[in-house]
């Protein structure tokens, strides 16, 4: 699947991400800046932070219980389609997702 | 010049306590890493373990806690059930144990509410260091390093600012029980068993607890909302409360991981500031402090190690770690591991990337007090840089006596102000 993300400046980054590994490890493997993944994807950290754009919510998902908690822990303030970017794991149905980082 | 070099034969005892009286035994280190990343290591007080010692296996490692387990100890003494038991936080749990307490403590030390103390540590800080400098030539750990940490979080948990000195021993004591210079009740040396149920094994915890305690019924009491303790008393989303165990267990916590770490980052940035005068203009042309805080905690590695437990076989490095063997993560190792850092030795204030462990980093319980620390460490470099003209070694630094907690206890420094 693909995967962009659009920075806070407007300019974007896209990668093939492989099924099955989560978004955390790939935008840290492409190198988008922001998103640290300082607790390797174990929901301790909420550096994964990302806001899912507008009409892909629903294929994403809502955040689970523990990650709910998380998401009110984050450096930029929570809104619309805020994600731990770690637990969002890739998939043939989400190709194509558009993800915003946090400014 | 280089801040500081090692002396160790590269054979040291990296479970002895005196090992680390001249700085960690980093030439053992740097040997493990290239002939044996995975050592079987003697414990000559208890069972062996397992050493990690390359920064990517610690990574790789803390990231799976279901094959490493922290429920069963981390550190690297052995304890039965029952102290376990008595003297667990909830750094000791795995999921999802771990998480239901996580929670219910993260906002609280988030980066957002923390960013809001910023104008109160620097006012601390212009304290602290119009006092420290008004001479010229003294210990920056004692007159500096000491002072921040505690009466920060004294300020941010709402305590008031008369225990906060008591505060400061009681960590001394919890945490740096190896050394004879903080605790009556020096651990290795100890030949009864009368300590070994209290918190950290020391009267200093048990003291703690009932400080916690009290505090806790006061401030319901007086229906005090303000500060991080109200925070934490909160219930959860999902209506749960954090029990009175847990809170004085946290409480306990919070002294004994907020107090020396931090210190000893700051000691550790003085004593980088002595040895490489190039860095002193760096900091004071404001081109650093995005990078400079986590190269200073990289550079103390306050942490030394953290311990695991194998809940099940696996393999490393061709070696099969049964089920129940101890595994110790060795940050201080990883730190300096030169296939993660290039020129580890040298302390590079705009290092980036900079895949330091200092915090835990890759793992579940990733310090928690992580921006805190982060914080308090920039601003106390930015107000200290700010007032120095030249800052020099005055007399030689003595390490803790502590194979756990890396620090400089005594920095005897020579400075001139701007
Ligand atoms: C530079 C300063 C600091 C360093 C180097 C440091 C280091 C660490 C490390 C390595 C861990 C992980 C332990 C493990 O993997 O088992 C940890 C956890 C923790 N730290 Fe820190 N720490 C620092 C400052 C602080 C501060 C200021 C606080 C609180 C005010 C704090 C509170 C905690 C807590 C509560 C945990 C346990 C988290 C958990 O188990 O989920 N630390 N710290
Ligand atoms: S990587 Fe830490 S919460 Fe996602």
């Amino acid at each position: 699947m693909r995967v962009t993300w659009e920075l806070p400046d407007g300019s974007t980054i896209t990668a093939d991400v492989t099924d099955g590994s989560n978004l955390m490890e790939a935008a840290v493997a492409a190198g988008v800046p922001r998103v640290l993944g300082e607790c390797g994807g174990n929901l301790a950290c909420a550096t994964c932070h990302v806001y899912v754009a507008e009409g892909w919510q629903a294929a994403t998902g809502a955040p689970g219980e523990f990650e709910d908690a998380m998401l009110d822990a984050t450096e930029a303030p929570r809104g619309p389609g805020s994600r731990l970017s770690c637990q969002i794991i890739a998939s043939a149905a989400l190709d194509g997702l558009l993800l915003r980082v946090p400014g | 010049m280089t801040v500081w070099t090692p002396s160790d034969d590269g054979f040291a005892d990296i479970t002895s306590h005196d090992a680390y009286l001249a700085g960690p035994p980093h030439n053992t280190f740097a040997r493990m890493r290239r002939d044996d990343p995975c050592a079987w290591t003697d414990y000559p007080q208890g069972e062996g373990f397992w050493s990690i010692t390359r920064q990517a296996d610690i990574l790789a490692c803390n990231g799976k806690p279901d094959i490493f387990s922290s429920a069963r100890g981390i550190r690297m003494e052995d304890q039965t059930y029952a102290e376990y038991l008595a003297r667990r936080t909830f750094q000791e749990t795995d999921a999802p144990d771990h998480m239901m307490t996580r929670i219910k403590v993260a906002r609280a030390f988030s980066p957002g509410v923390v960013a809001g103390f910023e104008q109160a540590i620097r006012d601390l800080c212009d304290e602290i260091l119009d006092e420290a400098l008004a001479q010229d030539e003294f210990d920056a750990t004692k007159a500096i390093a000491r002072q921040l940490p505690m009466r920060m979080l004294g300020r941010i948990l709402g305590l008031p600012e008369a225990d906060l000195p008591w505060l400061v021993e009681k960590g001394d004591a919890l945490i740096a029980n190896t050394d004879p210079d903080f605790t009556a009740h020096v651990l290795d040396r100890m030949t009864t068993d009368e300590f070994r149920l209290m918190p950290f094994n020391s009267p200093a915890g048990a003291e703690l607890y009932i400080y916690a305690k009290d505090l806790m019924a006061q401030k319901a009491a007086a229906g005090d909302t303000g500060g991080v303790l109200h925070m934490i008393l909160q219930p959860a989303k999902d209506g749960s409360t954090i029990t009175e165990e847990e809170f004085r267990n946290f409480f306990c916590l919070l002294v004994a991981a907020g107090n020396d770490t931090t210190r000893y980052s700051i000691a550790a940035g003085i004593q980088a500031l002595c040895h490489q005068p190039e860095l002193l203009a760096q900091m004071q042309s404001g081109s650093v402090w995005d990078t400079a805080p986590d190269e200073i905690i990289r550079w103390a590695t306050p942490a030394t190690y953290f311990r695991r437990t194998a809940a099940q076989d696996t393999e490393l490095h061709g070696k099969t770690i049964r089920a129940g063997d101890k595994v110790i993560y060795w940050f201080a190792s990883g730190n300096r591991d030169d296939a993660a850092f290039a020129d580890p030795f040298r302390v590079d204030l705009s290092r980036k990337p900079n895949p330091h462990l200092s915090f835990g980093q890759g793992g579940p319980h990733i310090c928690l007090g992580m921006w805190l620390a982060r914080l308090e460490v920039r601003v106390l470099f930015q107000e200290l840089s700010r007032r120095l003209a030249h800052i020099e070694p005055a007399g030689p630094q003595k390490f803790l006596r502590s194979n756990f907690v890396g620090g400089i206890k005594e920095l005897p420094v020579r400075l001139k102000r701007t």
